[in-house]
């Protein structure tokens, strides 16, 4: 393990560098960017959640003044590929509707029009003729034989459809004093950044090659999938991100098939095409998180101890599936077990199609659909034996001393000290004390709950999980996949200043400001010596298909990648120092920017000098070393590798852990949840700037209050999206966010080069469950389960109503 | 969406079928109606211009009076769509008459699709139930003209 890491910057509260230019609006977003000659896009949107299309007629838009070519499924269908996806029968998704739609919003057609206002008024010249088909609309329908069926390739709904075993349940069984079971629904919800999609196309017919500029959050896997989609080497496909991006979550790698889209609208028109996704479309058609059905039941001795979990769980991908799903099914696979000790599992997935808008990883990327459940039935069982729900946590969790532990699932947890954590949550809260007054309340009539949820929080997601899909056999007949790939080249100007170049591409997450911490480290500089760039240009960037800024992966390998190059840089310094002091590079310590040899500090170098050595003088230089001072690193994580035979994965490469401990007060009239009390205790590693982690736990815990009480992507039965505005789909502002009181333990990875792990992710996948737990544990006197989510006071009071029906 | 009411004319049974039926009326009554053509005996193109929810927009389509039983009773049924989406509807439209005047009972099911129903659904219904009123309004407005 390493030792933490004691640096003059490393673990420092610094300002972010990119504060500056964001707050006084001189960031650099996609409709910032203005090209010569650009062109404006605007896109026709299906009505309909599953029609065909037997015509279009684009006459007459075509003659409205302005307009200079329009984009049909028919070209789309001509001039490019379906993206490929790793099901066994994929379905043919392209970047538009071809022949038919299968979600309200699907785009059927691309104007490109001298301004957006002309482009907008031709799509309603567009005249489609559709003829429309029965709707599916619920996930347990849509695996029903009888459902109608989206796709006729596929023949039914069911995209993706597994068993896995691991460990022993049937013995579990045996051996268990009690079963029990809970049925979990998980809503459908998606991020809503603030800044929405964008694409701006060219395309050059003389060298073939494609300029797109855009806001992905990576090259990703995804560059390569729609160069696949265009039927071109990727090596002819430039993408280029902004210096900056308004929010991610994982809804922006939704964007891809927009990318493809307005890359034919600008070939066939010969254009620079310019397309910013407005709000109302981003409601309707750009990506949420999976919605999910999750049965799941606990074989438990009456002690507490859990001996293991069967689940069967479906996902819902909408109305196709396109990657990286069905990763939703199969992501969290190696922390399936949370932070417990059970080493037996059965589990079931199916990813099903309904006529819903289509699915991307969101916030924690189905662990909080996981979570939700296996958290909810560890109360469940708590209140079924009459225990304290932290009682029957501690009694199954991971112990400090079994780490590195390898999960029954295959995931290799490298650090962790979950009772640690857990008890300071508990403090926090004064939990044993708010225990009796929450009895004292219900005497009083009223409804206090304490909501405790205790998870693994995996940061580096390994490619590999996305073959679970497959079974042993038939990933045999394949390639096999695994990597977690991050690249950074460090160069030293002749004044010793440092340029870092990288590609972990944010959205706010502030890596230039830890970039520059730990580089200045490295090499006994200033922050403020340290220039970052990192932005993904897939022309000068090095990359591989996992980079980017995904699974709260920078804190983790992206760390990794900057301290291997710096070293790398350092390595080198050392070498034409100790050329320069006649000694050998070994003997070579550094102090604050000095270079010197080792028991004579006055025998030294300025690093400074070294550089300037470097550019100027070669002839100074060790015989046959490379002039100028630069390296680059390319890494992934070791420990990235394939299934094995028995399904088992290291689904992500770092693993953190949270503690939720909540305190609510729901009124029984109103069905309105207040919080009284709230801790939320994180174990990332070592913290590399406590300013940004605690922003970064602040926002998770912002995103998941909406995702709890909030958010729902609705739709009505026959497939209308209800809420393709702000005013129907609910995200919780300043005033719905309550003070939380944020708690740290640092528990080094050994997998890391400073012992960091990521956390941007983190309470996203505790909070929804932690709050359902609080509710339930206020409403238990009345009766009331809770089971799904947003939990909206119209639900609570519903649930209440129910419950005392039935009374 | 459910859609119902029931409106009472001080007109004969006859008379207020005739009016209901009649395209001239109809195209007065509709709210928003720009054009009412009809293309074979009970069968009507329609434009009509509404704004549903901060959302205006020119909807085309056709107008039915399906199983007509003069005077007593019809089916109605109206498909549109424009840039905002569709609207789809299907009525029972029954005539009685008592004491001198003739009610007419409305009972029908609406369906809204595209951008109108993502943006506007919670207030559709009665926006529906508006039109439905400012419709029969009109119709007794023409009764007496006649």
């Amino acid at each position: 393990m390493p030792a933490k890491q004691g640096g003059k910057w490393v673990g420092k509260g610094l300002k972010r560098k990119e504060d500056l230019r964001l707050l006084t609006g001189r960031g650099s977003f996609m409709d910032d960017i203005r090209l010569p000659n650009m062109k404006y896009a605007a896109i026709l949107r299906s009505p309909y959640p599953h029609a065909w299309i037997r015509g279009m007629d684009i006459s007459q838009a075509l003659k409205v003044s302005g307009v200079r070519g329009v984009l049909t499924g028919d070209d789309v269908a001509a001039m490019s590929q379906p993206f490929p996806v790793g099901v066994p029968i994929p379905p043919k998704y392209y970047s538009s509707a071809v022949d038919k739609v299968r979600y309200v919003g699907e785009p059927v057609a691309v104007v490109v029009a001298d301004s957006r206002y002309i482009a907008e008024d031709a799509l309603d010249m567009i005249e489609v003729e559709y003829e429309p088909l029965p709707v599916v609309m619920d996930i347990e329908e849509a695996a029903e034989p009888d459902a109608p069926i989206l796709h006729d390739n596929i023949g039914s709904n069911i995209y993706s459809h597994r068993f896995f075993q691991y460990g022993d349940m049937q013995k579990a069984y045996k051996e268990a004093d009690l079963v029990v079971k809970g049925k979990f629904l998980f809503p459908k919800y998606g991020s809503t950044p603030i800044e929405t999609y964008g694409v701006i196309a060219s395309y050059n017919p003389f060298n073939a090659e494609f300029v797109i500029y855009n806001n992905y959050q990576g090259p990703f896997v995804n560059h390569s999938l729609v160069a696949i989609a265009l039927g071109i080497p990727e090596n002819k496909m430039r993408w280029i991100v902004p210096t900056d991006i308004g929010g991610g979550f994982g809804t922006k790698t939704g964007l891809y098939p927009y990318i493809a889209l307005i890359a034919l609208a600008a070939k066939k028109t010969g254009l620079t095409v310019k397309w910013i996704e407005d709000r109302r479309e981003h409601l309707l058609a750009s990506a949420t998180g999976t919605d999910r059905v999750t049965y799941m039941e606990a074989a438990v001795k009456k002690d507490g101890t859990i001996l293991g979990l069967k689940d069967k769980a479906m996902d819902n991908t909408g109305g196709y599936i396109r990657p990286p799903e069905p990763g939703c099914a199969y992501r969290s696979t190696g922390n399936h077990t949370g932070a417990y000790q059970i080493r037996n599992l059965d589990r079931e997935v199916m990813v099903v199609g309904t006529n819903k808008c289509l699915t991307a990883p969101n916030r924690g990327y189905t662990c909080q659909e996981l979570y939700f459940s296996v958290e909810r039935l560890v109360d469940m069982v708590a209140a079924e034996l009459k225990m304290d729900p932290a009682e029957i946590r501690f009694k199954n969790f991971i112990q400090a001393d079994q780490f590195p532990y390898t999960t029954t699932t295959g995931g290799v947890y490298d650090a962790g000290d979950y009772p640690k954590a857990f008890q300071m949550a508990l403090d926090k809260i004064d939990y044993k004390k708010i225990r009796k007054e929450q009895q004292q309340a219900r005497k009083e009539g009223r409804y206090i709950g304490i909501g405790l949820a205790t998870v693994v929080d995996p940061s580096v997601t390994n490619i590999a999980y996305v073959s679970l899909a497959l079974t042993p056999d038939q990933r045999a007949k394949g390639h096999p996949k695994s990597g977690s790939g991050e690249s950074v080249i460090v160069k030293l100007d002749p004044l010793g200043k440092a340029h870092v170049i990288a590609c972990t591409n944010p959205q706010g997450q502030g890596h230039e400001t830890v970039i520059s911490q730990i580089v200045a480290d490295e090499l006994g500089i200033h922050p403020d010596d340290v220039t970052v760039s990192d932005v993904v240009d897939t022309h000068d960037r090095v990359y591989t298909i996992t980079t980017g800024s995904y699974s709260s992966r920078f804190a983790s390998v992206g760390v990794n990648a900057v301290v291997a190059a710096t070293r790398k840089v350092k390595e080198k310094m050392k070498k034409i120092a100790a050329h320069l002091l006649e000694t050998n590079p070994e003997d070579i310590e550094t102090k604050e920017g000095k270079f010197y040899v080792k028991g004579s500090p006055d025998k030294s170098i300025l690093a400074r000098h070294i550089a300037g050595t470097a550019h100027w003088n070669q002839s100074a230089l060790p015989e046959g070393m490379d002039v100028g001072l630069y390296a680059s690193s390319l890494l992934s994580m070791p420990t990235s590798q394939p299934p094995d035979q028995l399904d088992r994965v290291d689904s992500s490469n770092t693993y953190g852990f949270i503690a939720e401990a909540i305190v609510v007060e729901v009124d029984p009239e109103t069905g309105q949840v207040q919080f009284l009390k709230w801790a939320s205790v994180h174990d990332a590693g070592t913290i590399l700037n406590p300013l940004l982690l605690e922003g970064q736990v602040m926002g998770s815990i912002a995103h998941a209050i909406g995702g709890t009480l909030y958010e729902e992507w609705a739709y009505d039965e026959n497939g209308q999206c209800l809420t393709a505005s702000f005013q129907d789909y609910l995200v919780p502002t300043a005033m719905e966010v309550p003070m939380v009181d944020i708690g740290h333990v640092e528990t080094p990875s050994p997998l890391t080069a400073l012992g960091s792990k990521g956390a941007g992710e983190s309470s996203t996948m505790s909070v929804p469950v932690a709050i359902a737990n609080a509710i339930a544990d206020a409403l238990a006197p009345l009766g009331v389960a809770i089971n799904e989510l947003p939990l909206s006071p119209n639900k609570i009071w519903h649930l209440i109503q129910e419950a005392n029906k039935q009374k | 969406m459910k859609l119902q009411g029931t409106y009472k004319f001080k007109a004969s049974q006859e008379k207020v079928w005739e009016v209901l039926t009649n395209p001239r009326h109809l195209e007065k009554a509709i709210p928003g109606c720009e054009k009412l053509e009809e293309i074979e005996p009970g069968k009507y193109d329609a434009t009509l211009k509404i704004g549903i929810a901060g959302i205006k927009g020119t909807y085309k389509g056709m107008a039915e009076v399906a199983d007509p039983q003069p005077p007593h009773k019809y089916r109605l049924i109206v498909e549109g769509g424009g840039s905002p989406g569709f609207v789809k509807g299907e009525a029972l439209i029954e005539l009685s008459h008592q004491n001198q005047s003739t009610t007419v009972s409305c009972q029908g099911e609406g369906q809204v699709g595209g951008l109108i129903a993502g943006v506007g659904q919670r207030l559709i219904s009665g926006i529906a139930k508006m039109m439905l009123g400012q419709f029969f309004k009109q119709i007794g407005k023409e009764l007496k003209a006649l």
